[in-house]
């Protein structure tokens, strides 16, 4: 053998080997747990990659990925894309409902019941979280935390200066209307252009007057909407219009606008969740709110009038991951007593964790919790508790009804018609 | 040096083509076989065969939102076309200078993403410049929801895409004003003919290539309009801006409706590329005709 040639057999050697002992090192050196979710702004960030530096530190050699993206990306096409790539997530941020269902039953649910009665979620939650929480019988979501997207949110200033309280009843809610209307305020602001925020808050008041199992059977597909009771649910909806309850421009501005004008004083009030109490105190610290739960509706209608409109939302894990018990601990450490403190002091949310009970909590989001928690009926929102293009046509029809484009009648034929029922 | 054997272009041709078909021809194909299923973009996916197509046909939304697209482009001719040849008409006759010609160039130049969050300002009801000015101006009965009343909206649109585009046109018709012969010119003005007379009889004729593209270009590009309604109304209000682009990507990405949002795309694409195709013989008889 020349001399040019054992050299070039033994740099070939050097290489191989070099490739086969730094691919071996590789596969010994990291375990990659991704964790997916819509952002949840810049103060819960900072607890979420706290907690993930707590695990990566408590188990060497994991390496916790962790990927916020846009809320609305990440809510459509984000989540899919993820979940049919190469590098799906491991633990993945859900609503309970009907999208959580369709997760499960695609095969991107692991069934977590043992995890949560006796593995390492076990005794971090009360017993009432896990009804939304579960596909047939079975866990396939880690509770986190508790979204009521819908109250009456009132600037007190505002109210106490026309000498309006807190309207408990409709009929109260439409006189609040009548007195600001006339005092050149703007009763109720909201930003529907994207038409879920209003949506929302029309589809309650429907609930509590077609009640909760005609809402819940209709918006599943049984049934028409073209009835006596959703007539007269769609009618409170042009009531709220003939008493300029809402501001003009509620179908032409965002969901951002329309709180804007309760944040800047030109509403009073403003229908949305409870995500509003840190955004309207970052916005606005001087503004002084509080909210009621949806008025009560006329006698006769059927619903729980004490219902509320909201939303689980938690944490799913991949079936298909490498890393299951990896990724229910790191859901243990995520929802600890410490972490649960966290995301309180931090992120202004409350935690679904027993353990949120005995922290110091914005005493708004603590009843906001309450709500959740009290017993009375909880009633789905239409975009996540029910199929994605039904909510979007039932928002189009209450607010073609609140912008006065169409009377109930019509609004719920024309919805009919596009449901193809 | 010549190429030795058959294959030589091919292998030369390779890499482009393997980029062209795996940006462009695979997508189209996969767009074409989604439409054919029921798919919600990553769950299990079943075969319907023409049922999309059917249910497109049927649809009064997406047939209505060919209406608002085909409104919505005749308002940009006028908007866009109309206004950059009068302007480039304007310039060349005044000689105006660079800095006015940038001013209207600008506008292209965003990204339409940020001139509909610009305009979503201007056109806000309660903080908006437009109410705002009018108020000012004691004009209140003239205060419109500009993007919220199904009457407006359209147009508002409109002449957003407009106060965009007009300046792009400017510049191709200036472009091809400078390239008309001195001498034409001249001959005209020593025959007495008016600025308005000049540009009416003589210029814009003589630039009828130039305004045949612009047309071309502002009708496809009319189709495939989607920023500006996304940020500004999204759709609505009650539907009256929805356009085809808008409801497909609502049907794909909101309703998780793959299927059907594909079989809408063939659809759109169909459309455009058979109006491309009309009016590419339109003009080829219209020449030959000459």
């Amino acid at each position: 053998m020349r001399r040019g040639q054992r050299t070039l057999i033994a740099v070939s050697a050097a290489l191989a080997l070099g490739v086969v002992s730094s691919a071996s090192g590789a596969l010994a050196q990291d375990t990659t747990l991704r964790v997916a979710m819509g952002s949840p702004g810049e103060a819960g960030i900072r607890v979420w990659d706290a907690v993930a530096a707590q695990f990566e530190e408590m188990h060497p050699g994991v390496d916790v990925e962790m990927n916020y993206q846009d809320d609305d990306l990440y809510q459509t096409i984000g989540l899919p894309n993820l979940l049919s790539g190469r590098n799906a997530p491991d633990v993945y941020f859900e609503w309970t409902g009907d999208r959580m269902a369709q997760r499960y039953a695609d095969g991107y649910g692991a069934d977590l019941t043992e995890a949560v009665t006796s593995g390492p979620l076990a005794g971090i939650y009360n017993e009432g979280v896990f009804p939304f929480a579960s596909v047939d019988g079975k866990v396939v979501l880690v509770p986190h935390t508790a979204d009521v997207t819908n109250v009456i949110w009132y600037n007190t200033a505002i109210l106490d200066e026309h000498g309006i309280t807190p309207p408990a009843t409709w009929e109260e809610l439409l006189v609040a209307c009548d007195t600001l209307d006339a005092a050149g305020v703007v009763p109720i602001g909201s930003g529907n252009k994207d038409l879920w925020a209003a949506g929302n808050w029309l589809s309650h008041i429907a609930s509590r007057v077609v009640g909760e199992d005609v809402y819940a059977a209709t918006l599943s597909g049984e049934g028409v909407f073209s009835t006596p009771e959703w007539e007269e649910a769609f009618g409170y909806i042009e009531e709220l219009a003939a008493h300029n309850c809402v501001n003009e421009s509620v179908n032409a501005v965002d969901d951002n606008a329309g709180a804007q004008l309760f944040f800047q004083g030109k509403a009073a009030m403003h229908p949305i969740g409870s995500w509003l109490v840190s955004w309207a105190i970052d916005e606005n610290p001087d503004l002084e709110f509080d909210f009621v739960n949806l008025p009560a509706m006329p006698e006769g209608s059927a619903g729980d009038q004490d219902s509320v409109i909201a939303v689980e939302t938690g944490h799913m894990v991949n079936p298909n991951s490498e890393n299951i018990d990896l990724a229910i601990e790191f859901l243990a450490l995520v929802n600890s007593p410490e972490n649960v403190l966290a995301f309180i002091n931090d992120a202004e949310l409350a935690p679904l964790a027993e353990s949120a009970s005995a922290a110091d909590v914005d005493a708004r989001s603590a009843r906001l919790n309450d709500l959740f928690k009290t017993g009375a009926a909880v009633v789905l929102p239409p975009d996540t508790g029910y199929d994605v293009e039904m909510a979007l046509q039932l928002y189009e029809a209450e607010a073609a009804v609140l912008g006065g484009q169409a009377t109930p009648a019509e609004a719920l034929a024309t919805l009919d018609e596009r449901l193809g029922r | 040096m010549k190429p030795t054997g058959r294959i030589t272009p091919w292998l030369f041709l390779a890499p482009g083509l393997a980029v062209f078909g795996a940006a462009v021809l695979l997508p189209m194909v996969l767009t074409v076989g989604y439409s054919f299923t029921e798919w919600d973009g990553f769950g299990p996916m079943s075969f319907v065969g023409l049922d999309n197509y059917t249910r497109a046909v049927g649809d009064e939304l997406f047939r209505d939102s060919f209406v608002h697209v085909i409104i919505y482009i005749a308002a940009t001719i006028v908007l866009e076309v109309g206004v950059g040849l009068a302007l480039a008409g304007l310039i060349t006759m005044r000689r105006a200078g660079m800095w006015f010609r940038v001013a209207i160039f600008v506008p292209v130049m965003l990204p339409l993403v940020v001139v509909a969050v610009l305009w979503s300002f201007v056109y806000n009801p309660d903080f908006g410049l437009i109410n705002g000015a009018l108020a000012g101006l004691g004009l209140e009965d003239f205060q419109r929801i500009w993007l919220g009343d199904p009457a407006t909206a359209l147009l508002a649109i409109s002449v957003v895409s407009g106060w965009v585009f007009a300046g792009f046109y400017m510049v191709i018709f200036y472009a091809a004003l400078r390239q008309i012969p001195a001498e034409i010119v001249e001959a005209a003005k020593l025959d007495g003919a008016s600025e308005w007379a000049l540009f009416r009889h003589v210029k814009v004729p003589m630039i009828r290539g130039a305004i045949g593209v612009a047309i071309l270009l502002c009708v496809t590009g009319g189709f495939q309009g989607f920023d500006l309604f996304f940020v500004l109304t999204n759709g609505g209000p009650y539907g009256a801006t929805e356009i085809p682009t808008t409801l497909l990507v609502k049907t794909v990405f909101r309703a998780g409706d793959v299927g059907y949002g594909s079989a809408m795309a063939v659809l759109l694409t169909a459309i455009v590329v058979g109006v491309g195709l009309m009016y590419a013989q339109a003009r080829r008889r219209s020449e030959r005709s000459r």
